[in-house]
């Protein structure tokens, strides 16, 4: 099954940094193997954030990991800087849905946490630590501990630890699907005041459209079973974004767009009754599927 | 000594461990009175109907001594008491260690190999339904009748729960945290020090407070067996003579001895907490 690509459509930019060739995925189960991503292609320039976008279960999150070294993929490739992962690297951060911080630490000592496992100077980096926390908004927090932090800050606190060794690519895995909507919206603006000033580039998973569309430079529609890629769209707003872009007929266009995509992708018993919904709530905002 | 009873056979030791575990702390002044008042006042109660009990003559001084003859027993012969409680409570604490580091060997072990995790850990369970202090004669065949056959006999007593919860506590990170880790490219030692084995500590603690009763049991049971000193001995000698008073005695300064080795486990636990606690303290 050949994935359908819009590659085409976009201009030709230099060498990508990461590079995912026709990757497939199959688990093998005792009953039998299942086909979590039938073949996936998609380049990331340096500096770009791609989102990866998709119903759960759609396995963006798969692809994900495997560019993160954490799964291997059985077939196809994936290049970072045109040499093979096969393994996680170093230069490369992950946040995951939950913040996993190590619960007797604070704040501070969680951030500093890839510092000791990767050897570097730890006070040499105590202040890059400092200031990430300051650049979060956790500047008095840095001394209590994950129990005594909200899910958000906790969240921050993670994001925070992966930029401290400074990779030069994020890899995001829903990371504020844990959180309430209010919080999300907080999360979604701050990520993209950490990423103008810590340039970094993202592939960022989701299965929220608005959170896609706001955050992205592209976004990556996943989709089908086994699933493939669906689309492969340019986000057409500037930067620095503000959360008044969504009240843009041009961002609602979009979600529509996006959301037709995973429709027609999903095919499902579900597309009758959402696409109704996205009559009615087209003229503003497409909420989050679900 | 409270645990005691309830960890004594080796297949009681798994919801042992689980009683084991600190009952979470009450700030309020008022309860924490209540929780020291209550416990000390049916003691009290008991130990005056005991007392009754005796001087109004329902029960022989020589079956059961009073209270007060037992404390005026121990005040006067504290130095003989003393004696016999040094070399129990070293066996016990030298038992309580070694077992300790065996079964934490074990459970990294039994973690991180499959083979042994198949072929160890079934045999280790059976091996808890062997009445084990039924083997106690067979060390004294086997190691001799000097302190090392004792100890030796602790410690086949008392590592037991220290594997099962230790192995339970390695089990039980957060599978998050592990693959963070791997994506941080750590090694499996820098996961096991930074990660698993601090994540374990409250389960290895409370597999070590088993440990410890179980390993002055085991010592008790040596020195019945054979001993030149130690409080155990002691209760053999005076039984034969039919002197409760020396026997209950020593049963007391064993209880003293217990609490002691008991207290100090519970310190290190403390101590383990004040930098490997969620809460900030």
């Amino acid at each position: 099954m050949l994935a359908i690509n819009s590659d085409a459509e976009s201009t030709a930019v230099p060498a990508p940094l990461v590079s995912v060739r026709n990757v497939q995925k199959t688990y093998f189960t005792r009953q039998a193997p299942v086909q979590a991503v039938a073949s996936a292609s998609l380049d990331v320039a340096r500096g770009e954030f791609v989102s990866l976008l998709g119903p759960s279960g759609c396995g963006k999150s798969t692809l994900l990991m495997m560019i993160a070294g954490l799964e291997q993929p059985t077939g196809g490739s994936i290049l970072l800087g045109g040499t093979e992962i096969s393994k996680p690297r170093r230069d490369i951060g992950v946040i995951f849905q939950d913040a996993t911080l190590l619960p007797w630490k604070s704040a501070l000592d969680n951030v500093l946490f890839p510092v000791r496992i990767l050897k570097l100077p730890i006070e040499a980096y105590r202040r890059r630590a400092l200031e990430l926390l300051n650049m979060v908004g956790l500047s008095g927090f840095e001394h209590k501990k994950p129990s005594q932090l909200s899910g958000g800050m906790r969240q921050r606190v993670s994001i925070c630890r992966a930029l401290i060794h400074d990779p030069d690519i994020l890899l995001m895995d829903e990371p504020f699907s844990a959180l309430d909507a209010i919080t999300r919206d907080q999360m979604n603006v701050a990520l993209s005041e950490i990423l103008e000033t810590y340039k970094k580039t993202v592939v960022f998973v989701t299965h929220s459209i608005r959170e896609a569309a706001f955050l992205s430079d592209r976004v990556v529609v996943m989709g089908g079973r086994p699933s493939t890629i669906a689309l492969d769209m340019k986000m057409p707003f500037q930067r620095p974004r503000r959360f008044d872009i969504e009240e843009t007929p041009e961002f609602a266009m979009v979600c529509r767009k996006l959301r037709l995509t995973i429709e027609e992708a999903h095919q499902g018993p579900l597309s009758g009754q959402t696409s109704a919904n996205e009559t009615r709530a087209g003229e503003t905002r497409a909420g989050t599927i679900e | 000594m409270t645990s005691t009873g309830l960890a004594s056979t080796g297949i009681g030791t798994e919801t042992g461990a689980i009683i084991a575990t600190a009952a979470p702390q009450n700030d309020d002044g008022l309860t924490n009175l209540r929780g020291i008042a209550l416990p000390l006042g049916l003691a009290a109660i008991v130990l005056l109907g005991w007392q009754l009990a005796v001087t109004l003559g329902h029960i022989s001084p020589v079956i059961l001594p009073s209270p007060i003859s037992i404390t005026r027993y121990i005040i006067a012969h504290y130095d003989i008491l003393l004696m016999h409680a040094v070399p129990t409570t070293l066996e016990s604490a030298a038992a309580f260690v070694l077992a300790t580091l065996l079964g934490i060997a074990l459970a990294i072990l039994i973690t991180y190999s499959r083979l042994a995790r198949e072929a160890l850990y079934p045999n280790l369970v059976f091996f808890q339904l062997i009445p084990k202090i039924a083997l106690a004669p067979l060390f004294i065949i086997w190691l001799g009748i000097g302190s090392q056959s004792r100890i030796t006999f602790a410690v086949f007593i008392a590592f037991f729960p220290v594997v099962i919860a230790t192995t339970a506590g390695f089990a039980n990170v957060d599978k998050g945290m592990l693959r963070l880790c791997r994506a941080l490219t750590a090694s499996e030692w820098q996961i096991f020090t930074s990660v698993r084995f601090p994540a374990a500590l409250p389960h290895i603690f409370s597999g070590m407070k088993i440990a410890v009763t179980l390993a002055i049991i085991g010592v008790i049971i040596g020195e019945f067996i054979t001993a030149q000193a130690g409080l155990g001995y002691l209760i053999i000698f005076a039984t034969a003579r039919a002197d409760t008073e020396i026997s209950m005695a020593a049963i007391v300064v064993l209880c003293v001895c217990g609490l002691l080795l008991y207290g100090l486990v519970a310190l290190g636990e403390s101590i383990a907490n004040r930098f490997y606690s969620a809460d900030n303290s």
